[in-house]
């Protein structure tokens, strides 16, 4: 079933004529079925005749024959037991008609001489009705009972494929088995992804066009969904066009062709197709629900591995950066060294080259301290002009060649922020500026009071954003099409400067009037409510 | 240099380490022994003569906040502290344990030479007894309880003068804003820094030429306050 085409499975029952007859007793007990009965009744006067014949047999062997009205019992019971009432009530007027005809005198008349012999049949016959009455009772039980247990077993056969289905596609197949088993008809079932309008057809020919448009109702939501409705072909068959799923029909109509059916029956196995189908809806969704929650685990467990493995990679780096470095510096500033230029300038290639490294090792960590959820923001209040002063500050060596200037009005109310992780964002927005800039260009970093907000904003005379990079600016590991190539980078740097402005409670946006003319990078922190009042407050 | 090379402890266990500040320090004048681990570390400055420790934080034996913590049980030599983690928490833990400074791996030899210097003449300073401060324009004379701009007498509130005070009793010193504000406000109001920053703002109003940019009163970020090193000795740049 899986090799099926995507958008629409369907079956016809198998019907099989063996089974029929023999096994198939609700067609039977329901009068459907005109050839089960014949068969019964034919099998009843077969029987009959045998008995008659076996008796004339032993009578001319023998001198007299001596229960012959309980002899023709046998027959009765045989057809009771095997084909029910009515072949057992046919067997009990042949069997009464043989006796008076072929065996009582006057022989080959319906007439009976002996009165003790008519009492005889009459007793018989009342026998063999109640005989074949409690037989067929019996029959009648035990075919229940078997009807049951398949019912039963087909279920759980059911609830098996149910469960052991991985798939969509596992589940339509159960239901499209299970439904056919039940109903004894066709089953057709669309499945959910083909378009609403025109829900996928199956074998054109197959379905009648009234039950197609039944199907797209459903689908379309016209009609609705968890009723279901019944619609009659023009062969007069019923069908039952129902959604899998009650609460939706994206999973999938089923259409059921029920025969002809009286209004009891149909209510009857309209009740079943429903508690199958609301299984099968359950199943569905868990199956769904299931993937989604494999898939979210796995995504998390690579991302804890990855982040894992680039915070035990990082430690182990520095260790040796550490002395890398600091050995450059020593190089750096030694007299031997700095008495001649060549080497000096080599030895503050590796000073620089080490340093960045550094930065870039300091971004993995940061970044997986943001992807590990492990930042948290230990808020005081903080003074902007120090948290811009320490970011300056810092900013690495190479970029010194760049004048930055501050423009900060001294009446700025404090923040409430982890200054720490602002002064990190910060220095990740200068290092931006400061690497598409043009060395000499001019950082400037503004900031003002806008109602309940702290703005700051750090504008530079460089490469600018073009609608691709604006787009993208906030991804992980990003990086600007035009710099990929000439412009070192891991794309860390606005990802983690976004992150720790979140932290705080902050937004971060990026503005740039195009390609090559600047970017300005601006800040929001929130002003907490009670901040002029504790301004007050201390300034005794 | 005011003293003759003076004595440096380095303790790390990575040979690297130890090898480039063994050239970096010896170059800048300084003697230097070395210690792989805490026991050792405790030994040699019990051994020799020191006046400056650097000591890592990651030692094999035992963890190097011990090693200050045993240190400072009996002696106040100046220890400037290494570490990879840079953890605003734990800078605060160990200055108040007694660190004179905290410097992150890695680090650049210029920066530890420049914070060695300013460590050993604080200690120089406390030596001498010294009751005047001098940081730029700006002079504090801890005895007569006066603070100067230039040749302007400055009018200081109660608290700033104290603010002042606190730190200029280990001029260069961080002191962390817990220890400032357990000082000033008292232990209630250890965790109220907007307190201090409102008190630091005026007080940068007053003793700086740009409040803006500090260069006197300085901020470190997350840790607490410090002055800046204090002019050198002899050294007249008042004006």
């Amino acid at each position: 079933m899986k090799q099926q085409p995507p958008h629409t499975v369907e079956t016809i029952a198998p019907m099989p004529r063996l089974r029929a007859v023999s096994e198939n007793a609700a067609q039977w007990l329901r009068g459907a079925g005109d050839a089960g009965r014949l068969t019964g009744v034919v099998g009843a006067l077969v029987l009959v005749i045998a008995v008659t014949v076996a008796l004339a047999a032993i009578k001319t062997a023998l001198v007299d024959v001596p229960p012959i009205v309980i002899t023709y019992l046998i027959p009765v019971l045989i057809a009771a037991i095997r084909w029910g009432f009515v072949p057992a009530l046919t067997a009990t007027i042949g069997g009464a008609a043989c006796a008076a005809f072929f065996f009582y005198k006057p022989v080959h008349t319906f007439y009976v001489e002996d009165p003790a012999r008519r009492m005889g049949l009459l007793i018989f016959a009342l026998v063999a009705i109640v005989a074949a009455h409690l037989a067929g009772r019996m029959r009648r039980e035990s075919e229940i009972v078997r009807k049951r247990e398949k019912e039963i077993s087909d279920l759980y056969a059911f609830s098996r494929r149910l469960a052991g289905g991985h798939s969509t596609a596992d589940i339509f197949d159960a239901i499209q088995k299970h439904l056919s088993t039940v109903v004894g008809r066709k089953v057709a079932l669309f499945e959910p992804s083909g378009p609403a309008n025109r829900p996928a057809p199956i074998g054109e020919s197959d379905v009648p066009r009234d039950i197609r448009d039944a199907v797209s109702a459903v689908v379309a939501g016209k009609a609705d969904a968890a009723a279901g409705m019944t619609v009659t072909d023009d062969q007069g068959d019923i069908w039952l066009v129902h959604a899998v799923s009650s609460k939706t029909p994206d999973l999938g109509v089923v259409a059921i062709d029920l025969g002809s059916q009286t209004p009891e029956s149909e209510k009857e196995i309209r009740a079943r197709i429903e508690a199958i189908l609301h299984d099968a809806a359950v199943t569905i969704e868990q199956i769904g629900l299931a993937h989604a929650i494999t898939e979210v685990r796995m995504r998390a467990e690579s991302d804890r591995f990855r982040d894992a493995l680039i915070g035990s990679v990082s430690h182990e780096l520095r260790t040796p950066l550490a002395s890398i470095l600091g050995a450059a510096t020593v190089l750096c500033d030694a007299p031997a060294i700095a008495a001649e230029a060549r080497l000096a300038a080599l030895a503050n290639v590796v000073r620089e080259e080490s340093e960045r490294l550094n930065n870039e090792i300091q971004n993995l960590l940061d970044a997986t301290r943001i992807s590990g959820e492990a930042l948290q923001p230990k808020l005081e209040w903080a003074e902007l002009s120090d948290v811009v002063n320490a970011a300056v500050e810092h900013r690495p060596n190479r970029f010194i060649a760049h004048s930055i200037e501050v423009d900060l009005p001294p009446e700025l109310p404090l923040i409430h922020v982890d200054a720490v992780l602002i002064e990190k964002a910060l220095g990740q927005i200068l290092a931006n500026s400061a690497k598409y800039s043009p060395p000499g260009s001019t950082i400037r970093i503004r900031g003002w009071r806008d109602d309940r907000v702290v703005a700051i904003a750090v504008s530079d005379e460089g490469a600018g954003l073009s609608a691709e990079d604006s787009t993208h600016l906030g991804e992980r590991f990003f990086r600007g099409r035009r710099h990929i190539n000439t412009t070192p980078g891991s794309g860390l740097g606005f990802w983690i400067a976004n992150a720790f402005i979140a932290a705080n409670g902050g937004a971060i946006d990026a503005a740039s009037a195009g390609e090559g003319k600047g970017t300005t990078v601006t800040i929001r922190l929130p002003i907490p409510a009670n901040v002029d009042q504790l301004e007050s407050i201390a300034s005794d | 240099m005011t003293e003759a090379s003076p004595n440096v402890l380095v303790v790390d266990d990575e040979v690297q380490i130890r090898r480039f500040l063994r050239s970096g320090f010896e170059l800048d004048g300084y003697s230097v022994s070395e210690a792989e681990s805490g026991r050792d570390a405790i030994r040699a400055a019990t051994l020799r003569p020191t006046d400056l420790i650097i000591l890592d934080l990651a030692l094999p034996d035992v963890d190097g906040s011990q090693v200050l913590e045993r240190i400072r049980s009996w002696s106040n030599v100046p220890i400037i502290i290494l570490s990879v983690r840079s953890s605003e928490m734990e800078k605060v833990r160990l200055f108040e344990m007694g660190a004179d400074d905290y410097v992150t791996k890695p680090f650049g030899m210029a920066e530890l030479l420049a914070r060695s210097k300013v460590v050993l003449r604080r200690k120089a300073r406390a030596t001498t007894g010294d009751s005047v401060i001098r940081i730029g324009r700006l002079k504090i004379d801890l005895a007569a309880r006066n603070v100067f701009v230039g040749d302007e007498r400055l009018t200081l509130t109660p608290k700033e003068y104290r603010l002042l005070q606190i730190l200029a009793q280990y001029p260069g010193n961080v002191v962390t804003h817990q220890e400032l504000l357990k000082e000033i406000w008292g232990l209630p109001h250890i965790n109220d820094t907007h307190y201090l920053r409102i008190v630091v703002r005026k007080l940068r109003q007053k003793i700086e030429s740009d409040p803006n940019h500090p260069t006197i009163l300085l901020t470190e970020l997350g840790v607490g306050y410090r002055l800046a090193p204090p002019n050198e000795p002899g050294d007249s740049s008042a004006h």
